[in-house]
């Protein structure tokens, strides 16, 4: 564990020393605060016309369920900002993809893999500190921005929208679904990063996570999907046990010697 | 003490190191002399439990290097790798700070101190290594191998980019290291290093050509050639050797000295020196004549190379 944490040290310290690398993080994170109070917020405010006029908007908006008691403008901005929220916590993921891409082949790269591998730790503490080393910077400024992303609901949201956002559902999302997703993204990235000899391929391959995100994201705009709090926590499980799975995928898979004979 | 046993390595139909079998004891120092592309860097890995051998095996203080051993027996190894390998936007206490913590040290500040005085790093100490000249970063990584006081030391061209005087400091570390009985072996092109450092030299060129300590093996390629200074014209006495018979051949003059090849040394140069006085010479000198180190290496590896590129003509 010791080694893990000296590591994660070592990951902090040069993330300190090269913050553009986290910039890509910070840009996602402003704009997925600013697009949904654009949409929700400051686009009725200046065009005039009501969310509740959108024939479409109200109905899927009916599958946030909480919100029977609240006027169908503040439903929709209900609805509007849970779906939102999603995307806030799971697209920042992306922007450190770039550092967990980088993780193994960029020490390979820079000739500093071979000292470390000569020294006691483990592929899984050393594939462990790589993930976590780029986990908890993304999510730190993810968090730093759902404060953000609550305040601004509590000052611009219509009346009841913050209260109903303060649901079972809500917190699913924040506390399990989407740093299980953010291990099995960076993780993906960690066992690419491992098995390509390029970063710029680690990265590539890394980002088609996006994907499935992407399809669930449009699922529930288009109302034909709505997670519950229960399919929300179990999907939170699943993803935990594939990140699970990959870990030690990527342990099975990590090749030292071929890392440091073959890769230039 | 660190011991290879037929340790052999093939990369595909490759082979970069062919059962070479030696070892290392404690408080020794072994240089390891090879051509590039000899396999020197990758005894070097193997030693240290990075990659695995082909067929043959290392054994630590009789602990076979296994992959479920080598997480523990690496911390006895001290490895200097080909690059220095430092994280470059660290600073050099940083890099060190965390190999201290990789190797569990309990009184890492201390020890870092210790590290960065004996390698006279304490003023750079707060310099970030890409800000570093290349025989500084390698002071860095020196003194990153030897942090965890390890009982042995595997290092891999210790003296590139280091100046003379930074690499004499390295010579006293590293004898220091084998009074203290560390078991060190160090992987170099300078043949004048591994003769001042070394207790014994391995030459290597995918097999072990040969190992054994540097006088020996000059000895090995003696040329027999006796050197005789004596007073007054030494070509005076050129008749008096050839009387001595078949066994002192080719005698001849080089400036004020007699020159002359015999077989046996111990025995034929008393012989000569016995008939030289009786035969009226004053002796100045007489000295055998002792090839370098690197004579020895390039009669060594030359002789390999011809047999390959025999081999590959065949």
């Amino acid at each position: 564990m010791r080694r893990i944490r000296t590591l994660i040290t070592k990951e902090f310290l040069d993330l300190a020393r090269n913050r553009t690398a986290l910039l890509p993080v910070v840009i996602v994170t402003v704009l997925s605060l600013v697009l949904p109070f654009g949409i929700a917020v400051g686009v009725p405010a200046m065009t005039g016309h009501g969310l509740g006029e959108d024939a479409d908007l109200l109905r899927v908006s009916v599958a946030v369920g909480s919100g029977e008691a609240l006027s169908s403008d503040a439903r929709i901005q209900l609805f509007l900002f849970q779906q939102f929220l999603m995307l806030f916590l799971l697209t920042p993921i992306t922007g450190a993809m770039a550092l967990a891409a980088h993780a193994i082949v960029g020490e390979k790269q820079a000739r500093t893999l071979e000292p470390l591998l000569a020294t006691p730790i483990t592929t899984f503490e050393l594939l462990a500190a790589k993930v976590f080393g780029a986990l908890i910077p993304t999510l730190a400024i993810s968090l730093a921005g759902l404060a953000l992303y609550f305040a601004g609901i509590l000052a611009f949201a219509l009346p009841g929208v913050a209260a109903a956002m303060a649901s079972a559902r809500t917190l699913m999302l924040v506390v399990l679904v989407a740093p299980a997703a953010a291990l099995v993204s960076l993780q993906s990235a960690i066992l690419i990063s491992s098995r390509a000899n390029d970063p710029r391929t680690a990265q590539q391959f890394g980002v088609l996570i996006i994907i499935p995100l992407a399809g669930v994201l449009v699922a529930q705009f288009t109302g034909s999907l709505w997670l519950s709090a229960a399919a929300l926590g179990l999907l939170g499980l699943g993803l935990l046990g594939v990140w699970l799975l990959l870990t030690l995928l990527s342990v099975a898979v990590f090749d030292r010697e071929a890392i440091l004979t073959r890769w230039r | 003490m660190i011991a290879a046993t037929r340790l052999t390595r093939r990369f595909g139909s490759r082979t970069v190191v062919n059962d070479i079998t030696f070892a290392v004891s404690r408080s020794e120092i072994v240089a390891l002399l090879g051509p590039n592309g000899a396999g020197k860097t990758t005894t070097l890995r193997m030693l240290a439990g990075l990659i695995a051998p082909t067929s043959g095996s290392v054994a630590i203080d009789g602990v076979q290097l296994t992959k479920a051993a080598g997480t523990s027996l690496r911390r006895r190894i001290g490895f200097l790798t080909e690059a220095p390998g430092l994280w470059d936007r660290l600073t050099v206490r940083e890099n060190l700070r965390i190999y201290a913590g990789l190797y569990d040290l309990a009184h890492a500040e201390q020890t870092i101190d210790r590290a960065l005085e004996m390698f006279e790093l304490t003023d750079c100490r707060s310099a970030r290594a890409a800000e570093l000249s290349k025989g500084m970063r390698q002071k860095v990584a020196l003194a990153r191998a030897l942090l965890h006081d390890p009982a042995i030391l595997l290092l891999d061209e210790p003296s590139s980019g280091l100046d003379p005087e930074v690499m004499r400091m390295v010579r006293r570390l590293l004898e220091e290291r084998r009074a203290a009985g560390c078991s060190i072996l160090v992987s170099t092109h300078n043949l004048d290093e591994a003769e001042r450092l070394a207790d014994r030299v391995a030459v290597l060129h995918e097999r072990l050509l040969a190992i054994d300590r540097p006088s020996a093996l000059r000895q090995r390629l003696t040329t027999g050639r006796l050197i005789v200074r004596v007073s007054g014209d030494p070509s005076s006495y050129i008749e008096t050797v050839r009387a001595l018979g078949p066994g002192f051949t080719d005698p001849a003059i080089e400036g004020a000295a007699l020159i002359l090849r015999v077989a046996d040394l111990d025995r034929q140069a008393p012989a000569l020196v016995a008939a030289l006085v009786a035969g009226g010479a004053r002796i100045l000198e007489v000295r055998a004549e002792i090839p370098a180190l690197e004579d020895v290496y390039l009669h060594l590896v030359g002789e390999t190379s011809e047999v390959r590129s025999q081999k590959s003509e065949v």
